[in-house]
């Protein structure tokens, strides 16, 4: 029956569908790069959602915890095999989320009799420049996003993941006009707790299509932070030690963000 | 065509596996040697190969530990040190050999014996406790980092029979949660563990060290815990140059191409290696 093509057509959408209703509650995720590095940062206090994957490689997701799971697995094997029979510069993010995970996630999605990946994944590379940081986000289907790494696109040294497109756009219109590269660690923490916020507003009400006003965006900040925790974690492009991912403590962040 | 995604196949085996039996499973570290002419029943008896009973293949066993190592607790941490000298039978191959590794950001592998073994080992096992601590989410005890150096120790141990690959490390760590936080390892080529409480050495110089770090430890004009850090470095420079006059393999100071050992050292706050300049003017100081 389902391999009749309409059927299949059919069964995909049905599934993408599920999917999305299945991640539309997940707390999204705000990476920026500012002087020293890269930040990743979101809130909550269910469980861990940022981890380190290889030296320079960071990442985050949302979705079922075991699927998130075997794609972690997967990605910090493929990244410690490929570093330890060559070297970690051989390791690169764009090679493991092209060749490895999207290959496979698509075809776990296409196979409608076999369970797809419920989870969307985040990941960001540290490089030597400020200009070289990459950042990818890759779908359950496989489709992969990217900061615009390619020909005369304009960078953006952010990217975020979150639960609905809508909220997905809303952060990423809000740090196009609110980031600046080069910008100082306090600056950049400040500027993704607030993508975050308007992110997480935006999951919570259906018709927000603008960006909402300042104070509301401050309000709802304070209020998320009175009762859950920041993660938090940072890819630091200090020459002197080969891993660059830092785990940040709720407290450190805290005392950074001063209110 | 690379068969990366095969990592992602049905029989995902989970966070159980360490990172030497993924190696192994993807064919990319040879599996472990097996000693000729012994039985798994020797594995348990004494290492002393001279007391291994007669078998129809009895070959010469010669240890090739040319070296001087040591290592020793001070007021700052674990001190490390080694000299540069790399030989092969009479011959200097190289004389800026490194021999104290970092394996991670609080653990040093020094090495006595075969470096190309010992390179290996020394990236099998910082690669092993990276990847515990991004699947696993936590930080390998030390007691998990001082097993995975004997398991392959022991692992190689078939090779180190068969005359070639012997490598006898001591391995230095600081842990905070850990009582006393600076925790000082020596091995045996088969890959028994020994925890030193003050000092160690290894390699084909320590004879002349151990018996100049057991003096100072207990006749010197403080022990050697008490010591701070250019005591420490006067004491490892003293040691090793020692070593050297009697010891052709070990390399010593090498006055006039400037060569000095690598002392590094280990504390709360990571791995510290000293700076050229500051070991050459604690050697002007206090020992030539």
């Amino acid at each position: 029956m389902i391999e009749e093509p309409y059927r299949w057509v059919e069964a995909i959408a049905n599934r993408r569908e599920y999917i999305e209703t299945q991640l539309a509650s997940g707390s999204p995720i705000a990476a920026v790069g500012y002087r020293d590095g890269i930040l990743f940062l979101t809130l909550g206090q269910a469980r861990q959602k940022i981890f380190e994957i290889y030296d320079r490689i960071a990442m985050g997701a949302i979705g079922h915890p075991g699927d998130i799971e075997r794609l972690r697995m997967g990605a910090i094997e493929l990244a410690s095999t490929e570093g330890f029979t060559r070297s970690a510069a051989d390791v690169s993010l764009r090679r493991l989320a092209h060749y490895s995970l999207s290959p496979v996630m698509k075809s776990a999605f296409e196979q409608v009799y076999g369970p797809p990946y419920l989870a969307r994944l985040l990941f960001a590379e540290i490089g030597l420049q400020p200009e070289e940081h990459l950042f990818l986000r890759v779908e359950y289907d496989g489709a992969i996003a990217a900061n615009g790494a390619t020909f005369a696109q304009v960078r953006q040294d952010f990217a975020v993941l979150s639960g609905t497109r809508q909220s997905t756009e809303l952060m990423e219109s809000f740090l196009k006009a609110e980031h600046a590269p080069g910008a100082t660690f306090e600056a950049a923490l400040k500027t993704a707790l607030d993508a975050w916020s308007i992110g997480h507003m935006a999951l919570q009400k259906d018709d927000g299509k603008e960006l909402p006003e300042r104070a509301a965006v401050t309000k709802h900040r304070q209020e998320q932070l009175a009762t859950t925790g920041i993660e938090a974690a940072i890819l630091e492009r200090n020459a002197n030690a080969a891993i660059r991912f830092r785990a940040l403590s709720d407290k450190e962040a805290r005392a950074l963000i001063g209110d | 065509m690379d068969k990366l995604p095969a990592a992602f196949g049905q029989n995902f085996s989970g966070a159980s596996e360490d990172f030497l039996a993924l190696l192994r499973r993807k064919g990319l570290l040879s599996p472990a040697a097996t000693p000729k002419g012994f039985t798994s029943a020797d594995y348990f008896g004494v290492v002393d190969p001279t007391v291994r009973a007669p078998g129809p293949r009895e070959q010469s066993w010669r240890p090739t530990e040319a070296t001087t190592i040591l290592a020793f607790k001070f007021s700052g941490g674990v001190l490390v040190a080694g000299d540069r000298r790399a030989t092969a039978g009479n011959t200097v191959v190289y004389d800026r050999a490194d021999k104290v590794l970092e394996v991670d950001r609080h653990s040093i592998m020094a090495i006595a014996g075969v470096p190309a073994t010992a390179w290996e080992m020394a990236r099998v096992l910082e690669h092993s406790f990276q990847y515990f601590r991004r699947t696993q989410l936590q930080e390998m005890s030390v007691d998990g980092k001082v097993r995975a150096l004997s398991k392959l120790l022991r692992d190689n141990f078939g090779f180190v029979m068969q005359g070639m690959g012997m490598v006898v490390p001591i391995f230095a760590t600081y842990d905070s949660n850990s009582n006393p936080e600076a925790r000082l390892y020596f091995y045996d080529a088969m890959g028994a563990q020994f925890e030193a409480a003050d000092y160690a050495a290894t390699g084909s110089g320590s004879p002349a060290v151990r018996g100049i770090l057991h003096y100072e430890n207990h006749w010197g004009e403080k022990p050697l815990k008490e010591l701070d850090e250019n005591e420490a470095v006067a004491i490892a420079l003293r040691a090793l140059d020692t070593a050297a006059e009697s010891d052709t393999a070990t390399g010593g100071v090498d006055r006039t191409g400037k060569i000095f050992p690598i002392i590094k050292i280990v504390s709360r706050d990571g791995i510290m290696t000293l700076p050229e300049e500051k070991i050459a003017a604690v050697f002007k100081k206090s020992v030539a």
